[in-house]
């Protein structure tokens, strides 16, 4: 059997005092796209931030096995060298960094942690060119300040675009779809699915069962209480948009 | 009934007073005699006490042979320099400006010990009058050269209606305790614009002391900046004066402070008549025990109605031994007027370092990337890029060095 590119292995997970992970077990083949749903507090948001290996949080208990290699002792620049993406639900705005200048340094950090050479400017013009093209990121957007300013949909499509660019092994898909429109949700979610490939998985987080419409998953995980507590083929995400979370973890809405 | 308490003088104090008294500036003498050097008690000295933090003064610098001078390396920039406050130009100056001299100091304002110091010890200051736009960068490399020593030099810049020019002064020293007096006086006709730009590079054993004079006449738009990143203490004090309708000032600086460094930037800006604007905007960055000061006051008079002013000063603290004092003042007499002042002090954002990292950017090139980004305010507004260039090497420079 091959190597699995994310296996979780009864994680559990705290900030300060608070147990916010309590036993997530999960395993993602190459080539596969899992999806997880759940409520607001449920923990969702905390398993992208553990992933990509936040400092606020701080693990107990358990392993996070990326190609089948622990990554609990990187920070998250060795993470990301590794082939480890968060898409983040709210993309942080800089101030005085260019885009261009920071999509430069990410790349060439990352071939640099994997002893590759640095790129040279055209050829960097050309893939972000590449990249921008697909997902709607034109020149003008590069040069602006780091989101600064972006609306909603330019900042989850530049989100897709460093996704794009930085060709991760796992990619973590925190709600993506929040504050999308259609037209803008349709262009991120072609983004997403031109990224899926053999030797690449994807952990897509989301509330609703409208993004995964877009992003057809492979496998549905409901997530409650810090834990996956049920898993199912695509149609689990439609009977959860039926039914409600209630009916799988028992608790009220 | 009580009696004035009579000032103990100290080295530093004495050292002053027997060169005031040498080159005949008796009421000077007095003054310091009387008063001392100011300490925490004079508002505008409160956060940098000279009395406690300058120990000593060296004998007035001799005329020094012109060595090497360093400046920044401008491209195409016009260079004057002034090593021991004594102006030599390097080729022709650009069409438009005309470099002289003029007798004795050139500051107006009296009210300040450092003022009065440089005015009773300057014999000659260099004039520059920009008649015409220059596009030019005039670039004025001040060096204090040789054993340690007391430089007092004096700049008087008048550009003339509709005229715009840059012009960057540098201060750079050798190694020693040297103590730099330095005055730069600035009008500025009818619609005219400058952008001047002061850099210390000093040695860390050098005290540099300078002030900035502006005149700001109708319609005139003055851009300035300093930056702080060299003497071991610095205090550069701003005195912006906006004189007629439409006048404007962005009024900018910097105090990088690495450990035990004392970095200050004091603005006393004068709005004087109706319908003037001004947006200074200071940032200190401090590791170590480093301690930066920004004081920033705003006197907007009587008659000076639709006044627009707004002080800022933002903090970023590298080490938790650091120190940034910030005081803002308003001192408002006019009613109709839209004034403000504001301050912020933090360490780098934990969630944007987090996000830099996240795409894989190590911890070390993420926090230079945030403190460029923080800094970037203050050069990006700068339109001569070689300006900007030798600015962001400045900032880099320091970034590295620890």
């Amino acid at each position: 059997m091959t190597t699995p590119i994310l296996e979780i292995r009864n994680l559990h997970a705290r900030i300060e005092e608070r147990e916010i992970l309590k036993g997530v077990n999960l395993t993602i083949p190459a080539g596969e796209v899992h999806a997880i749903m759940g409520r607001n507090g449920s923990g969702k948001s905390t398993l992208s931030y553990v992933l990509a290996g936040k400092e606020d949080y701080e693990v107990t208990e358990g392993e996070i096995l990326l190609n089948g290699e622990s990554i609990l002792e990187m920070d998250p620049s060795e993470r990301a060298a590794a082939g480890v993406f968060l898409a983040f639900q709210y993309p942080i705005e800089i101030p005085g960094v260019a885009t261009m200048t920071f999509l430069k340094a990410a790349m060439n950090a990352q071939r640099k942690a994997r002893g590759e050479a640095e790129m040279t400017t055209p050829e960097f013009m050309r893939v972000v060119k590449e990249a921008g093209a697909q997902l709607q990121v034109d020149t003008d957007m590069l040069k602006r300040p780091l989101n600064v300013g972006f609306s909603g949909g330019e900042k989850k499509r530049a989100e897709i675009m460093q996704m794009a660019l930085l060709k991760p092994s796992l990619c973590v898909l925190d709600e993506t779809d929040s504050g999308l429109d259609i037209d803008a949700l349709q262009v991120v979610s072609k983004g997403v699915n031109a990224l899926r490939a053999d030797n690449r998985s994807m952990l897509v987080i989301t509330h609703y069962q409208r993004l995964l419409n877009h992003i057809v998953p492979d496998v549905v995980h409901v997530f409650s209480d810090g834990r996956i507590v049920e898993s199912g083929d695509k149609s689990l995400a439609l009977q959860l948009e039926a039914k409600g979370y209630a009916d799988f973890d028992g608790a009220a809405a | 009934m009580s009696f004035p308490v009579p000032v103990r003088l100290g080295a530093a104090e004495n050292a002053l007073i027997e060169q005031l008294k040498g080159v005949g500036a008796d009421a000077t003498a007095e003054r310091i005699t009387v008063a001392g050097l100011p300490t925490r008690r004079v508002e505008a000295y409160h956060y940098t006490d000279l009395k406690l933090l300058l120990k000593s003064v060296p004998p007035l610098a001799r005329e020094a042979a012109e060595g090497d001078v360093p400046s920044l390396a401008i491209d195409d920039a016009f260079n004057i320099t002034l090593v021991n406050g004594v102006a030599a130009r390097q080729g022709d100056a650009p069409e438009g400006v005309n470099i002289g001299t003029v007798q004795g100091g050139v500051l107006t304002t009296r009210d300040d010990v450092l003022v009065q110091l440089n005015n009773s010890l300057v014999r000659e200051a260099l004039s520059l009058t920009i008649g015409a736009s220059v596009d030019q960068v005039i670039q004025i490399a001040h060096r204090s050269e040789g054993e340690a020593g007391h430089v007092a030099d004096a700049i008087k810049i008048f550009v003339a209606d509709g005229a715009s020019a840059t012009v960057v002064e540098t201060f750079s020293s050798s190694d020693a305790a040297h103590v730099g007096n330095h005055a730069t006086l600035v009008t500025l006709g009818e619609g005219a614009q400058l952008t001047h730009v002061t850099v210390d590079l000093s040695a860390r054993a050098a005290s540099h002391f300078a002030t900035n004079e502006y005149h700001v006449g109708a319609g005139g738009q003055l851009r300035t900046l300093v930056v702080h990143a060299g003497a071991g203490l610095a205090r550069t004090h701003l005195f912006p004066h906006y004189q007629g309708a439409g006048a404007h000032g962005d009024i900018t600086g910097l105090n990088l402070v690495s450990d035990g460094q004392h970095a200050d930037i004091t603005m006393d800006a004068r709005h004087a008549v109706p319908q003037t604007s001004s947006q200074p905007l200071f940032k200190s960055i401090a590791r170590g025990r480093g301690k930066s000061v920004v004081q920033g006051k705003l006197v907007v008079a009587r008659d000076a109605q639709k006044t627009d002013a707004k002080f800022m000063h933002q903090g970023l603290m590298l080490s938790d031994e650091a120190e940034i004092l910030s005081k803002p003042e308003l001192e408002i007499y006019a009613d109709d007027v839209v004034c403000g002042h504001g301050s912020t002090c933090g360490k780098l954002d934990e969630d944007s370092l987090f996000y830099l990292m996240s795409r894989g950017i190590p911890q070390a090139e993420a926090e230079t990337m945030l403190v460029r980004g923080f800094l970037e305010e203050l050069v990006d507004p700068i339109e001569d890029e070689a300006v900007a260039e030798v600015l962001h090497g400045v900032i880099d420079r320091w970034l590295l060095g620890k």
